[in-house]
């Protein structure tokens, strides 16, 4: 009778356990849809379309730190629990989107205001609130990447080589946000083993993404960053969303991509 | 003190089982299709939108592409999906080199140029192409499906699919350990599942983790029951791979019973 318990709790529990695969495959985003958030499904009283956010954009403009470290957005959509009022009061979307900072060589654009006119609405709240549908983004995806350097998967964007090329100038410091650090001393490549006998090393570069994400982004939420081997982890929990799928989920190059991770021939 | 079956007792009992279930089977899970001909096995007609667009199916045969590339190619470096008509190819995608049109393009291959060509995709016959199957008699035989042994076929060097188009498998895909699937029910052989064979034609996403997850028995609901609908392993074993009938491919304990009736050698 125990033993019949222990049974059906256990698989009660695989379901939560395994909730990356489901026996068919799933429709890859794409390019332009890769990395978009859509932001406001959790609010009832809700009297917009949700805000649809797209990385591509903001990743070419800014570091990831800026927003999820100064800033203070989660890792994950709708994790955040941002309200009208707040981006109003100069929090999260409105630290930047207040009608004041200068970016480039223009001013950007105010986002949430409490009244507004039927005009103001469809130019301005819809420019974010657009659920979904085509947005009335200022700019269009395969227009803004079609000098960029081309890369497999996720946007078809290599972010880092446009990064190196100086295509892209990410800001890292964004006045009356950011505050001042000293410069990261990076630390070196890490070599993980993989658990499984015969599949490839990982090699974990630190210089790829300290440039991107500081420290902050990684340590100590998501790998404590003390030693390496502490923070226990598996592929399993990777698909889930977890560790290096916070990110390689949905956003950096997404996980289908194995041997760029895997890469180490096992001896 | 359990009943010890001998090897030939062992094998009987599930195709008794499956014999005694087949009439309650036939609207169930365990029907098996007709199986089309060796030269239609694998074939589709992808009819998203050309019928609504004015135009006739295109017809796709997988035993002609697979000669020349792997399934990596297509389902994993141009993206097409794996069930037919649930990937978004439009002319204007193909023209751009995306789906169809990274190889036929007017250039390496026919493409989208000449009116006369059309037809060669947006036929509708689901035989299209089906002269060209005769050569490939010259390949190792098979029981089913296309009654041609792919693998063998591609380990004896009679056929040579490119593994790339343009996007390289940054890593050697080496990955080859065997596992032991042990079965539910008791009286069914395990089934054992060697990565060697599929790492040849596939790209590990193919697989992992959509399909299966990347830990054994954590791949919640992989039954035959599933598989049969097209499930897990159904998704290539079935239509294009070597079908289901072939139990003891999979099942190795099994040995040859058939579920249709054993074809004549060829």
């Amino acid at each position: 009778m125990r033993k019949a318990t222990v049974v059906a709790v256990a698989l009660l529990l695989i379901p939560l356990l395994a909730g990356a695969q489901s026996g068919t495959k799933k429709r890859r985003p794409l390019p332009p849809e890769f990395g978009r958030v859509l932001i406001g499904a959790s609010y009832a009283d809700q009297k917009f379309p949700d805000a649809q956010f797209d990385h591509w954009l903001h990743r070419a403009k800014f570091t990831c730190r800026v927003c999820h470290v100064d800033v203070g957005f989660a890792m994950k959509g709708n994790g955040t629990g941002i309200r009208q009022e707040d981006i109003m009061a100069g929090f999260y979307c409105g630290a930047c989107h207040n009608g004041k900072l200068r970016h480039e060589d223009r001013t950007v654009f105010a986002a949430c205001a409490g009244t507004f006119t039927d005009e103001e609405k469809e130019s301005r709240c819809l420019r974010c609130h657009s659920g979904g549908t085509k947005g009335r983004q200022k700019y269009d995806f395969f227009a803004f990447v079609a000098d960029l350097p081309k890369e497999r998967f996720g946007n078809g964007v290599g972010w880092q080589e446009a990064e190196a090329m100086g295509k892209i100038k990410p800001r890292d410091f964004v006045e009356g946000i950011s505050f001042k650090r000293r410069e990261i001393e990076i630390p070196k490549d890490i070599d993980i083993d993989a658990k499984v006998p015969g599949m490839n090393e990982i090699i974990f570069s630190h210089k790829k993404h300290a440039i991107w994400s500081g420290c902050e982004g990684c340590h100590p939420e998501i790998f404590s960053g003390i030693q390496k081997g502490l923070t226990k982890y598996s592929m399993m929990e990777i698909f889930e969303g977890k560790f290096c799928g916070q990110c390689h989920l949905n956003v950096a190059f997404p996980m289908i991509d194995c041997q760029r991770c895997h890469t180490k021939p096992v001896q | 003190m359990p009943h010890q079956a001998g090897p030939v007792t062992r094998r009987a009992i599930p195709v008794a089982l499956l014999l005694l279930l087949s009439p309650a089977g036939a609207s169930g899970s365990f029907s098996f299709p007709e199986p089309p001909p060796p030269e239609e096995y694998g074939n589709l007609l992808i009819n998203r939108a050309s019928a609504a667009g004015g135009v006739k199916p295109v017809s796709f045969s997988h035993w002609i592409h697979r000669q020349k590339h792997t399934c990596r190619v297509c389902h994993f470096e141009l993206q097409f999906n794996f069930e037919a008509n649930t990937t978004e190819i439009t002319e204007d995608a193909n023209r751009a080199g995306m789906f169809c049109g990274a190889c036929h393009d007017g250039k390496q291959l026919f493409g989208h140029q000449k009116p006369e060509d059309c037809d060669r995709c947006h036929n509708g016959d689901l035989r299209r192409g089906a002269e060209r199957f005769a050569p490939l008699w010259r390949l190792p035989e098979e029981r089913y499906g296309n009654r041609i042994d792919w693998n063998a076929a591609l380990a004896e060097g009679k056929i040579a699919p490119a593994n790339k188009l343009t996007i390289d498998p940054s890593g050697e895909i080496g990955f080859s350990s065997t596992i032991l699937l042990e079965t539910v029910w008791p009286m069914v052989p395990n089934a054992t599942f060697p990565h060697g064979k599929h790492t040849k034609w596939l790209d590990c996403n193919d697989c992992h983790p959509n399909l299966f997850n990347i830990k054994k028995k954590f791949t919640v609901g992989l039954r035959m029951g599933s598989i049969i609908e097209r499930q897990y392993c159904g998704v290539c074993h079935g239509t294009v791979a070597f079908p289901l009938t072939d139990c003891g491919r999979c099942h190795p304990d099994m040995g040859k019973i058939p579920i249709y009736p054993e074809p004549a050698s060829r």
